[in-house]
């Protein structure tokens, strides 16, 4: 009996151990959407106000008409497109090298591909913007994502190759007697049977990249150019601006993310529970 | 699903040819250069990984590395002038502050990984609505270091929220300026970072214990552990592999990646008094006169920090396991 309710008892002590940390994760978001929508004075008199206030959505009509977000909203998604598709083309055809063929040197060749993982960016960042001025990328989107690929792709085989080594040899063995080439092999087995992996790939560098300030901040300097990270950030570095309209961009800006989260959140979870990602 | 050009094409590439109908039988005999064929397709498939992180990795470390010898300015002022970069950054520049704010920021990582702790052992008794709280305590990794880092400095803002509830419970002496002095902006940033990573710290030793048997908890319990002790006893040394990925990780991210939030919360200052190294990288790299060669010499001397942090907590934790 005691056991029992002593059980219980720390069932519901947990619960609220648990119910106190999402509050204080959720409450800053819940803040900043709140005061996004009031107008000035009232965000003045009183930032936690939730009740009896004007609503206005002014704030994100401006963001959208002035500030033009959903440009700079282009400009992030192509380069978050553009690095994944690359990073799955390259990083299929590596991953499924380094899982399921046999060729010299593959195991130095792995661990030199993955300890490139630790070399950190703002390291490389000045000869890379040389690089690229010479050859006129700076400005285009191309010299972001060429930079994302670089960073990430380590990443990105690591998760693949443990995804891909799970794979049955047999079927490989078996697509092979059907007379599968190396495509058609990585077409109807690697890919659909390493989905979880790709999928995890997607979702996670989407993100990843989505929020990325560095890079785009030192190799996009023009305003067409700019993702919505760089020029939110250009907007918040002004101490004087106004703080509700600041909070729209922010909310604008954090949908795309957390969105996707609430689809696909069961493949992050499991990809950084799996320990091959930060 | 073959098509009439494919033997053509297999031909030309070298790739897939032992799956021509022709061949199979000449397996036997022709095994060696079947068997070069293989080493083609293998080192074909890792070539683009391979150019892609010469040119995006392998080259823009060595330039930094030998530039950092030589007073660059990015165009072709490049004169060699030995270990001056060096000696100017240990001598006559804010690196010993830069180092300090690392190693302050440093402090976030056992922070972290304990509160992770607490939290996985919280998750995985899984309680009603476990799952909605793992989503939960992981989200602020989705929301951009811009939002966070701008949220923490409004919030201890001079008349930001945190100073209005301190206001409210007449404790006027403490409202202060958060962000205004180093001691108190240090303690904001690292603040900011334990809140940010407690999450993946909490997914990362969930993972790391769900590989533990259930039996072992049982036996655990059966013998009369209490929760700390089945926490210190069973789970902490279960899951030292993960602890020490979770360690590294974070301690490499702290030292590499936490650029956008110094940028939005305290903008490296006053001064250089809440940099990082990364950070006085970006401002060389504005700076007017371009000092290129001596940022190179920044690049080098994090780069060095790096490997040191890794290359040593491998070795150290590879002899912990060996003792065990």
């Amino acid at each position: 009996m005691l056991s029992k309710f002593n059980q219980k008892l720390s069932a519901v002590l947990i619960f609220l151990v648990l119910l106190v940390l999402s509050i204080s994760n959720l409450y800053p978001l819940f803040y900043m959407f709140m005061n996004s929508i009031k107008s000035r004075t009232d965000y003045f008199i009183n930032p936690f106000s939730v009740w009896d206030l004007i609503l206005t959505w002014d704030n994100y009509l401006t963001m959208i008409s002035q500030f033009k977000i959903l440009n700079l909203f282009k400009n992030s998604f192509i380069i978050s497109f553009f690095t994944i598709i690359l990073l799955l083309s390259i990083g299929v055809v590596a991953s499924y090298a380094f899982s399921k063929l046999n060729f010299k040197g593959k195991n130095i060749l792995y661990l030199l591909v993955i300890s490139t993982m630790f070399i950190p960016v703002q390291a490389t960042i000045i000869p890379l913007y040389v690089f690229f001025s010479r050859l006129h990328l700076v400005n285009t989107y191309w010299s972001v994502v060429f930079i994302y690929v670089g960073m990430f792709i380590p990443e990105v085989i690591l998760l693949m190759t443990s995804g891909f080594r799970g794979i049955p040899d047999e079927l490989i063995e078996a697509a092979k007697l059907d007379g599968a080439g190396y495509f058609n092999i990585l077409r109807y087995v690697i890919v659909p049977m390493g989905r979880p992996a790709i999928i995890l790939c997607v979702i996670f560098y989407y993100i990843v990249t989505w929020n990325d300030l560095f890079t785009p901040m030192i190799l996009l300097q023009s305003m067409d150019r700019r993702t919505v990270m760089v020029a939110l950030a250009a907007l918040l570095s002004r101490y004087s601006g106004d703080p509700t309209f600041q909070f729209a961009g922010l909310v604008l800006a954090s949908i795309p993310a957390i969105l996707v989260y609430a689809i696909f959140q069961r493949y992050i979870i499991m990809g950084i529970s799996l320990g091959s990602t930060k | 699903m073959r098509r009439p050009y494919e033997k053509l094409r297999n031909y030309v590439l070298g790739w897939g040819v032992s799956r021509s109908n022709g061949m199979r039988g000449m397996r036997g005999f022709m095994g060696i250069s079947l068997r070069r064929i293989k080493v083609s397709q293998g080192v074909l498939s890792i070539l683009p990984v391979i150019i892609i992180l010469i040119f995006i990795r392998f080259y823009p470390m060595v330039m930094a590395i030998y530039r950092s010898f030589t007073n660059w300015n990015g165009l072709y002022r490049s004169d060699w002038i030995g270990l001056d970069n060096y000696v100017k950054i240990f001598t006559n520049s804010p690196f010993w502050t830069l180092l300090r704010n690392s190693l302050v920021l440093l402090t976030t990582v056992p922070l972290q990984l304990m509160i992770g702790i607490f939290v996985a052992v919280l998750l995985y008794e899984e309680v009603k609505g476990w799952r909605f709280f793992r989503t939960i305590i992981y989200l602020p990794q989705i929301i951009a270091a811009v939002t966070i880092g701008y949220l923490f400095r409004v919030a201890f803002s001079l008349d930001g929220p945190v100073n209005l509830v301190i206001r409210r419970m007449s404790l006027d002496f403490l409202a202060i300026e958060w962000l205004g002095n180093t001691a108190t902006a240090l303690g904001v940033l690292v603040f900011c970072l334990t809140w940010f990573s407690i999450g993946w710290q909490a997914i990362v030793i969930l993972g790391g214990m769900s590989k533990i048997s259930p039996d072992v908890f049982e036996a655990a319990k059966m013998d009369g552990a209490n929760f700390w002790q089945r926490t210190f006893y069973v789970v902490i040394p279960m899951i030292s592999r993960t602890i020490e990925y979770a360690v590294i990780m974070s301690m490499v991210w702290t030292l590499t990646s936490i650029f956008a939030f110094i940028y939005t919360i305290t903008a490296g200052g006053p001064g250089y008094e809440t940099s990082t190294i990364d950070y006085m990288i970006y401002t060389k790299f504005y700076q007017a006169g371009a000092p290129y060669g001596f940022a190179s010499a920044l690049a080098v001397i994090l780069l060095i920090i790096i490997l040191t942090i890794t290359v040593v907590e491998m070795r150290y934790t590879n002899k912990v396991s060996e003792w065990e």
